[in-house]
């Protein structure tokens, strides 16, 4: 398969990469099988994202990932954001190989920690 | 499409040289006839494979009846492992190989492994170098095959090949008759200066998409009174030892190939060396925390293998990918687990750096000036995805 020209995009420009200092919510998570980390600061306020920042190591897909979901959940309600699925980031992506799915669901799974630690 | 390509992927396949399509596009037409028939039409292709047969044998200081054609450097190494292994299995079922092989070794020696033969896989060290008294303590009495690179594919480290064919002339004369030595030069043929008598090899593996010629022809060179086991069965072509109607074009574009590479062999060598070399002391200057993979000394002219701390070889693939520089990885991540590069994790670096590593392999198309562009590609690809790596934070 060959990855869609969003992918691209994204990761040759990501968006929102990097730390937010006053982060209201933070989540730190590694893929304990291949090593892809991804971390997640957020400030949530009156239950809106207010600004959100993401920093990402690992394959293109993780990279990518973290940039597009940074984009959906951007000015969201939390409310609508916990909603947020696996396939509704693949979709946004533009699809992946199945063999790279895994990504998408270390994103999710960073957000969904973020939101816990509200 | 990005504005600009370079290729620096030379170590998985070269451009086809114009004047090694040129002679295959003339075999296409020209030499149709089937090598073996007895009529003129075969004999004029015969007489081809012929020619192309001693420029390759020539190429490594063979003799011509001692080169067998094969679809490449896999099959040759399928053809010598598991070849000789069966006509040898007889005097013992112990083979040495080093942890660095290429795949169509390593997976070969996995496969003898399950059928019970015993594997004997010597370390290399942090310059990535097999050490020949390693080899020497491995040799056991029932040790019929050695099989050592010439050369690694990914870090590009010069194996003591000679010093290895010395040792297994030492243990022949002291009475260990059934010991033979195959090496994989895949990388290393036109790239080092090599003669099968002063290598002391009895089997040596050849590729010709390493050297400007098309995929899909290799060869094996077999030293006189080395007995094998066909692998292909069915016909009589390169004397029982490969059966299946010349690939005539292939050949001869492999023969061209290598009478090029001979040739042209000083020339190369200098002008991919220095490429290699500039970009080295460029990218040094230029980028910090980066491990240079393998013997500084003791390599390839024409490779690179850089570790970049805190990001990972396929992002960065990819990234230069974008900017149309190609180059490669031995990482792969697939389906949520991550293979870094068995070659890079054999010389005891950490996974951090195993992961981040790069090959960088350059050929005789290349230009001074897409080294430039390239150096500007990766410093900012590189700076991009460490301000996104969580492992900078402290």
């Amino acid at each position: 398969m060959v990855y869609s020209a969003k992918f691209k995009d994204h990761l040759a420009h990501p968006r929102n990469a990097g730390e937010l200092s006053d982060a209201n919510a933070v989540a730190d998570e590694t893929n304990p099988i291949c090593g892809d980390r991804l971390r997640i600061s957020l400030i949530v306020k009156d239950d809106r994202i207010e600004a959100v920042r993401y920093l990402a190591y690992g394959c293109p897909p993780t990279l990518v990932c973290g940039s597009v979901l940074t984009e959906l959940i951007s000015g969201k309600r939390v409310d609508e954001v916990k909603r947020l699925t696996r396939a509704d980031l693949l979709g946004e992506i533009g699809g992946l190989p199945s063999r790279k799915h895994h990504a998408a669901a270390l994103a999710i799974e960073t957000l969904n920690s973020a939101l816990q630690n509200l | 499409m990005p504005a600009r390509r370079v290729y620096l992927d030379n170590s998985a396949t070269t451009p086809v040289d114009p004047r090694v399509a040129a002679a295959m596009a003339r075999a296409v037409v020209e030499n149709f006839g089937n090598a073996s028939s007895v009529h003129g039409f075969g004999q004029q292709a015969r007489a081809a494979v012929d020619r192309a047969r001693r420029e390759v044998a020539a190429l490594v200081g063979a003799k011509q009846n001692e080169i067998v054609f094969t679809s490449g450097g896999t099959e040759a190494n399928n053809l010598a492992i598991r070849g000789l292994c069966e006509a040898a299995a007889t005097h013992g079922r112990h083979i040495i190989t080093s942890s660095i092989e290429h795949p169509s070794v390593a997976g070969v020696c996995a496969s003898l492994e399950k059928r019970g033969w015993e594997i004997t896989r010597l370390p290399v060290y942090k310059n990535g170098i097999v050490r020949v008294e390693d080899v020497a303590a491995a040799v056991r009495p029932e040790t019929v095959m050695i099989t050592i690179m010439s050369a690694n594919n990914e870090i590009g480290t010069i194996q003591p090949i000679a010093e290895i064919g010395a040792l297994v002339h030492e243990r022949r004369e002291a009475g260990q008759k059934f010991l033979w030595f195959h090496t994989d030069a895949v990388q290393a043929v036109g790239r080092l200066r090599l003669n099968v008598d002063e290598l002391g090899c009895d089997l040596l593996t050849m590729s010709a998409h390493k050297l400007y010629a098309p995929k899909g022809i290799g060869a094996l060179y077999v030293r006189r009174g080395v007995r094998l086991h066909g692998q292909n069965v069915g016909g009589h072509q390169e004397r029982e030892r490969r059966a299946g109607t010349e690939n005539v074009p292939g050949i001869v574009a492999f023969g061209e190939a290598a009478k090029l590479a001979r040739e042209e062999f000083n020339q190369r060598s200098a002008h991919d060396q220095a490429l290699r070399d500039r970009f080295e002391k460029t990218i040094v200057e230029r980028i910090s925390d980066i491990v240079m993979n393998g013997d500084r000394e003791r390599r390839l002219g024409h490779l690179s293998n850089i570790s970049f701390r805190f990001i990972e070889g396929e992002g960065l693939l990819i990234n230069l990918d974008l900017e149309g520089v190609a180059v490669s990885t031995g990482s792969a991540c697939s389906s949520g687990t991550l293979e870094p590069s068995p070659v890079i994790r054999a010389l005891g670096v950490d996974e951090e750096l195993a992961r981040g590593s790069i090959r960088f392999s350059f050929g005789k198309d290349n230009a001074e000036d897409e080294i430039e562009y390239v150096v500007e590609v990766l410093v900012r690809a590189v700076e991009r995805l460490r301000a996104l790596s969580p492992l900078t934070l402290v």
